[in-house]
């Protein structure tokens, strides 16, 4: 190594410098000056001799760490340049000092002595030749397994502990390099080594269990035990990909997530499925591995009362996670022989399990009074993981085996002792019983959710069955008790509120499953507690507080909504498969338990209507679960769709015909069916307008009931003839009732009534559409028609009032589809001179300017693809006129106020307008790509390229950098520029100089954005405009013209041509800044047509570059690489898909040779 | 603020009336809200219930456009707010005196001369250098309840 000063003297004199930093560090004294020390150490190059002479004799710990700190930033920066000798004799030195140095007590420096050696065999692991890797792990392995004494053994361990985690994607140190590089290391780990650090881990376990076995007290030993045991825990947690069930993902896609639940099953705890191969076999179940480690588990479960021995102690937790984990063990790993092998696993393990939770009441009493909860829950765990892996039949055999009882029966015994326990309700704290209920629930959905994919038909055995019943009961009746305590509390802090909402959710659909599974039993017990509380509530009218009652029926109402109905998310649910293959014996539908618990509900509901039963008994937040119920039982039960749905199972179909023509006729459209939608639309109406005030309950009724009735069809056709939906669309168009409601929701009640004009006939459609809108047409045409109009607008009513005609404009249009889009249009058309006359009148008032602009840019997303040309030219000039006018209005403008809260307020606005003007801008250009026009609208001489090349021009002043902060616009922005630059470059060459350098500007600024979307589009919209100008001027055209060459500005100042600038840029960008691997690729694309177009250039920013080395080595390194940058892998100058390809692996190459040594200087 | 105030400032101006009822689940924010009798802009608007089965509350945070003060206020959210009239005027600058007042040319063709600078060193540099550099600068002017204040400058090009 040369250039390194040698002499002891200098050595001695850096130590004392670094120890001196260290220590006025740890005294804050002129830190940043000690920093910068410390910093200086790792910057010099070749500083190996000095680090290492300090680890070896510093007496302070700091400088030591600070030393090998800097080993690891010096060596992975000059990787490239170090000899094969150096970096090898590196990662020896860093392995013989953590053994040597193995009964040290500063640990940290230990850690990071071994994390580093890490580090740098993965930086080296591609390069290092089999034999010489082998090198350093025999070494590892002789300690290991003991020959050094404890201390070496624990180091031994822990360097593996550090080498694995290196190795792991998620776990994995940074170091410069793209992603498949980490990508090859890991799979070579995985298939090569893994398993042999597993079985030295075990050797070393094996080795010092006699010792702890046979003594009394704490070991040494049980920490090389413990080290040993976190790291099989580890190796198990990896991520094998090879073994796993589908041979596509081992192929490729690095990238991808994959997904191991179907979205039905949320399973909250975590449960690590480990997918091994046969080749594990050996190692994990044939050896009697199982066998040891519950051995010496239930060894130390024996010592817990001596000294150095407890539950909770590292060797003990270390133990039983380690069986926690091999408890989900599953793959190939077992053989094909009927899952004997892996039963046999299962019930061995749970032989050892069993004892940590039974019997599971004098558990939780032995909780109670003091001991530790870990070693419980720990055994929930271990059900959880074997309940993912098993079917609810192999589930329950396996403790039949070995005891009396079924592994169900035990499940569920620890479950009710869990719900019964004082502390459960208790929302303050998340207590002990808490987390077992919650694990123990995942349990049941792992066991429920596997069943019901397939296809539900006696999925549990019947004391499965009858368990499951007895714990729904218990589960209802503990959340009731709950419900009812909890009544009176009133300080729900909105925050913790909302998300103890979400876990609520997730816990009353697993009960719902556990519903299901048990459905004879629970629809009627829900049945019976609400009608109980229903009769209570009559009775006590006007008397007793009804308070708790009402808390209990809310808690009963969403228990119910879970049991009966799935969650739709978008799509039509489906009746329960559950619900659908029982109760087939029933065919008189009144007698149906579904149709009963539904009905008893729905009839309840339809009391609200009455004001005084509401006043009495509907309290908001009743009413709210009312509403949420109906909106989720209404998706699947009311009006269900007759015979369009086919199932491929002969005797589910049979069945669930069975069941659909009992529920049918029920709540089909000969039966229940329009009464009960009736009744829904009556109850709605009457909540919508007799809860002043009460958002969230407006809400529910806006956003989920009435949309969800509107979104399918035949409930449109429906609700066409009913008075009651009449009523509603009427007061809604012509009374003053509705503009109580919050604006937005306006818009969301604007929205559904126009989109149950698909219900309807086109000519009907259209009349229906206009008259619902002809008031709020009428009103802003005569408002924008006043005198003084001026100061009418800026009355507080008259903003109110225009606020929310024009949500309800909005929401009219972003419901246009092809059977309203005349009418939405025609509606628009009859505002459009409103709605210029009012940015005029509002243009201080960016609220409702926002309003304005929204309205417009949602309209025009509608209607654009549906226009003739001359419709489009109509509309093209509209919002031209409202971009020249919304600019005007804004240009130069600066508001000021003495408080920087409203003018950052101001400033949101007015980006919140801009964003919607570059959406109206984006839905234009949308035209080129689809079109249902007649005739192309160029007969009309438009073209859509050209006119929002006008519109950028045009909002382009507005945007400053400023602007680009807001993450929304900047994304917005970037989207339609590099859209623009990709679809119309050629209109880029007629952008006047100003606009042009600005938006090159803009684009420069993208380029540095830490977002990779936006750097990436940037680089797309480079390539884009680049490769024109090349295809261009080689075909002897202009192609970008003056922008490319270069011109003076309006201050006489010459500019550099575009290409050129982009080209210096994006080099710089490239070599010396900080940017994600994963834009290499597109920057590749966007620097060949920039190197194509600027060939003179790139050799003269070559040699520059070349020119600035000082070290000759480099010098020629980089010329070379330079040259193979463009020359290499048969580059050719066109701009095919194949010449991308090559120039991107090129370029990678060039990086990852230059880039270390170029930053460095 | 009490009725009785309130019907007191109506009485003062003889012409439109300077605050509007309106219900305070129907303020959002960004609107407008008369808090402690001051005209504030709504920042933040939250809502909350009176014990479980209880009505709806909102709770506004607002801040004066006049002083920049914070305030905030809980109304019941099925009951009415006042919300102030604010209204906004352009105007030409045409002087700046030295005495702290701007001269201003109304659209009419009539000066308005009785309106202070700001005092927000801030303000008051930006107007006075935009002045001085001989730019054509309109100033918008809010007035609400009785006061008012310059709020924004526009550059509409050189004299």
């Amino acid at each position: 190594m040369q250039g390194e000063p040698s002499d002891l003297g200098h050595l001695q004199s850096i130590m004392r410098a670094i120890e001196l930093a260290c220590s006025s560090i740890q005294m804050n004294f002129n830190p940043s000056e000690a920093e910068a020390t410390i910093l200086s150490l790792s910057q010099t190059p070749h500083p190996y001799q000095a680090c290492k002479f300090i680890l070896e004799h510093s007496q302070v710990a700091d400088a030591r760490f600070h030393a090998v700190a800097a080993v690891r930033d010096a060596a992975l920066r000059e990787w490239s340049v170090l000899t094969s000798v150096d970096k090898r004799s590196l990662i020896s030195f860093c392995l013989c000092y953590v053994m040597q140095h193995a009964s040290l007590p500063e640990g940290y420096v230990q850690t990071k002595v071994s994390s580093v050696a890490a580090q740098l065999m993965k930086r080296g692991w591609l390069e290092f030749a089999a034999a010489e890797k082998e090198a350093f792990f025999v070494e590892v392995k002789q300690s290991i397994i003991g020959r050094h004494g404890v201390d070496v053994q624990i180091s031994g361990i822990n360097f593996l502990a550090s080498l694995v985690s290196e190795f792991s994607p998620s776990t994995s140190t940074a170091i410069g390099l793209p992603r498949e590089f980490h990508e090859q290391c890991r799979v070579s780990l995985e298939l090569d080594y893994l398993k042999t650090f597993y079985s030295w881990a075990q050797e070393a376990a094996l080795g010092v269990t006699n010792r702890i076995v046979e003594s009394d007290s704490a070991v040494p030993e049980a920490k090389v035990c413990t080290a040993a045991l976190c790291l099989m825990l580890q190796i198990l947690n990896w991520d094998f990909q090879h073994y796993s069930s589908d041979g596509a993902r081992s192929s490729i896609n690095v990238f991808s997530v994959d997904i191991r639940y179907n979205g039905s099953s949320a399973i909250r705890s975590e449960c690590i499925l480990v997918q091994l191969g046969p080749s594990w076999r050996d190692i994990l179940i044939s050896s009697g591995h199982v066998g040891w480690l519950l051995s010496v588990y239930g060894a130390l479960r024996l010592k817990f009362s001596s000294e150095g021995y407890w539950l909770d102690c590292p060797i003990a937790v270390s133990a039983r996670k380690l069986i926690v984990q091999l408890c989900s063990l599953t793959g190939t790993i077992f053989p094909s022989d009927n899952h004997q092998m892996q039963e046999h696993h299962l019930v061995q393990l749970l032989s050892g399990i069993v004892q940590w939770i039974h019997p599971p009441d004098e558990i939780s009493k032995a909780i109670e009074c003091g001991r530790s909860e870990s070693e419980m829950l720990d055994g929930c765990r271990a059900l959880l993981a074997v309940a993912t892996i098993t079917s609810p039949f192999v589930f329950d055999g396996l403790l039949k085996s070995i005891c009396h009882f079924g592994t169900i029966s035990l499940l569920s015994a620890l479950m009710s002792n869990i719900l019964k326990s004082p502390m459960i309700n208790n929302p303050e704290e998340e207590t002990w019983s808490c987390v077992a209920r919650d694990i123990l629930l995942d349990t049941w959905t792992a066991l429920l959710a596997t069943a019901e994919c397939s296809n539900g038909i006696a999925f549990l055995p019947s004391e499965g069955i009858s368990a499951a019943a007895s714990l729904f009961a218990l589960i209802v009746e503990s959340e009731v008790k709950a419900a009812s305590t909890s009544a009176f509390n009133d300080d729900d802090g909105s925050d913790y509120f909302q998300a103890s909402i979400s876990g609520m959710d997730e816990r009353l659909s697993s009960y719902g499953l556990i519903a299901r599974a048990s459905i004879e039993f629970s629809v009627p017990l829900l049945t019976r507690l609400l009608s109980e509380r229903f009769a209570w509530l009559h009775q006590g009218r006007g008397t007793a507080d009804p308070t708790a009652t009402l808390e209990e029926l809310y808690s009963l109402l969403l228990i119910c909504g879970h049991v009966l109905a799935d969650e739709g998310e978008g799509e039509l649910p489906l009746v329960p498969e559950a619900i659908q293959t029982q109760f087939v014996d029933i065919t008189e539908a009144n007698k149906h338990p579904v149709v009963i618990l539904s009905c008893s509900i729905l009839y309840f509901a339809e009391k609200s209507v009455d004001p005084e039963i509401r006043a009495s008994i509907f309290s908001p937040r009743l009413m709210e679960a009312v509403i949420w119920f109906l909106a989720r039982w209404s998706c699947t039960y009311l009006l269900p769709p007759e015979d369009n749905r086919d199932s491929n199972n002969s005797l589910v179909q049979d069945t669930s015909q069975q069941f659909r023509k009992t529920i049918c006729d029920f709540f089909g459209e000969h039966g229940q069916g329009k009464h009960a939608l009736d009744a829904i639309v009556r109850i709605s109406m009457a909540a919508l307008i007799s809860y002043p005030g009460e958002k969230d309950l407006q809400e529910l009724i806006c956003r989920q009931l009435l949309r969800g009735l509107v979104r399918r069809k035949d409930i449109c056709v429906h609700l066409l003839v009913l008075d009651s939906w009449h009523n509603l669309a009427n007061s809604f168009a012509n009374d003053r009732t509705f503009f109580s409601l919050n604006a937005a929701l306006q818009r969301s009640l604007a929205q559904t009534l126009v989109l149950q004009a698909s219900g309807m006939k086109h000519f009907e459609a259209s009349l229906y559409v206009r008259d619902l809108m002809s008031h709020t047409t009428a009103y802003l045409v005569e408002l924008s028609g006043k005198n003084n109009l001026i100061s009418v607008a800026q009355l507080p009513d008259t903003i109110m009032m225009v606020s929310c005609l024009m949500e309800r404009l909005r929401g009219a249009a972003s419901a246009t589809e092809p059977r309203t889009q005349k009418a939405v249009y025609d509606l628009g058309i009859s505002v459009m001179s409103p709605v210029l006359v009012l940015i005029e009148a509002y243009k201080h008032e960016s609220a409702v300017v926002y309003l304005l602009v929204k309205f417009v840019a949602q309209w025009v997303d509608g209607q654009i693809i549906y226009l003739e040309a001359q419709e489009t030219a109509v509309l093209v000039n509209f919002c031209m006129s409202l971009l020249k006018l919304y600019s005007s209005h804004n240009i130069g403008q600066i508001s000021m106020s003495r408080s920087s809260t409203l003018i950052n307020e101001a400033k949101a606005e007015k980006f919140k307008c801009l964003r919607a003007l570059l959406q109206l801008l984006a839905s234009l250009c949308s035209k080129d790509l689809v079109d249902f026009s007649s005739e192309p609208i160029e007969s009309q001489g438009i073209s859509i390229g050209q006119v929002v090349y006008v519109g950028l021009h045009i909002i382009t002043p507005l945007v400053s950098m400023d602007s680009l902060k807001y993450p929304k616009l900047c994304h917005d922005y970037f989207s339609l520029l590099s859209h623009m630059l990709e679809v119309y470059p050629e209109m880029v060459a007629q952008l006047n100089a100003e606009a042009f350098v600005h938006i090159m500007a803009t684009l420069d600024f993208g380029l540095h954005h830490q977002d990779i979307e936006i750097v990436d589009k940037c680089l797309r919209a480079l390539k884009a405009l680049a490769s024109y100008h090349y295809k261009e001027t080689i075909a002897g055209r202009l192609g970008l013209g003056l922008h490319a060459a270069g011109f003076k500005d309006s201050d006489g100042k010459f500019l550099e041509g575009i290409i050129s600038r982009f080209l210096f840029s994006l080099l710089q960008l490239l070599l010396f800044e900080d940017y994600s691997p994963d834009l290499v690729s597109a920057a590749a694309d966007a620097l060949l047509p920039l190197i194509l177009c600027e060939q003179g250039l790139y050799q003269q920013l070559g040699n520059e570059l070349i020119e600035r080395q000082t070290d000759p080595e480099h010098k020629s390194r980089l010329a070379n690489a330079l040259h193979a940058l463009v020359s290499s892998n048969r580059l050719s100058s066109t701009l095919d898909r194949i010449n991308y390809q090559r120039f991107r692996k090129n370029l990678l190459g060039f990086l990852i040779e230059v880039r270390g040594f170029l930053r460095k200087a | 603020m009490s009725d009785e105030e309130h019907q007191f400032e109506s009485k003062a101006d003889a012409g439109a009336s300077k605050t509007y009822p309106q219900q305070a689940g129907t303020i959002r924010k960004n609107g407008y809200i008369v808090i402690k009798g001051r005209p504030c802009k709504v920042v933040e608007v939250s809502t909350s219930k009176t014990g479980k089965h209880g009505h709806a509350k909102c709770h506004f945070v607002g801040i004066d456009i006049f002083t920049a003060k914070k305030l905030e206020d809980i109304v019941p959210s099925s009951h009415n707010c006042d919300v102030p009239h604010v209204n906004r005027t352009d105007y030409q600058l045409i002087d700046v005196s030295e005495d702290g007042f701007v001269s201003l040319l109304t659209e009419s063709g009539n000066t308005k001369d009785d309106l202070r600078l700001p005092t927000d060193e801030n303000l008051l540099g930006q107007i006075k250098d935009g002045f001085a550099e001989g730019k054509d600068l309109i100033v918008t002017v809010m007035s609400a309840m009785g006061e008012e204040q310059i709020c924004a400058l526009k550059d509409i090009g050189p004299k």
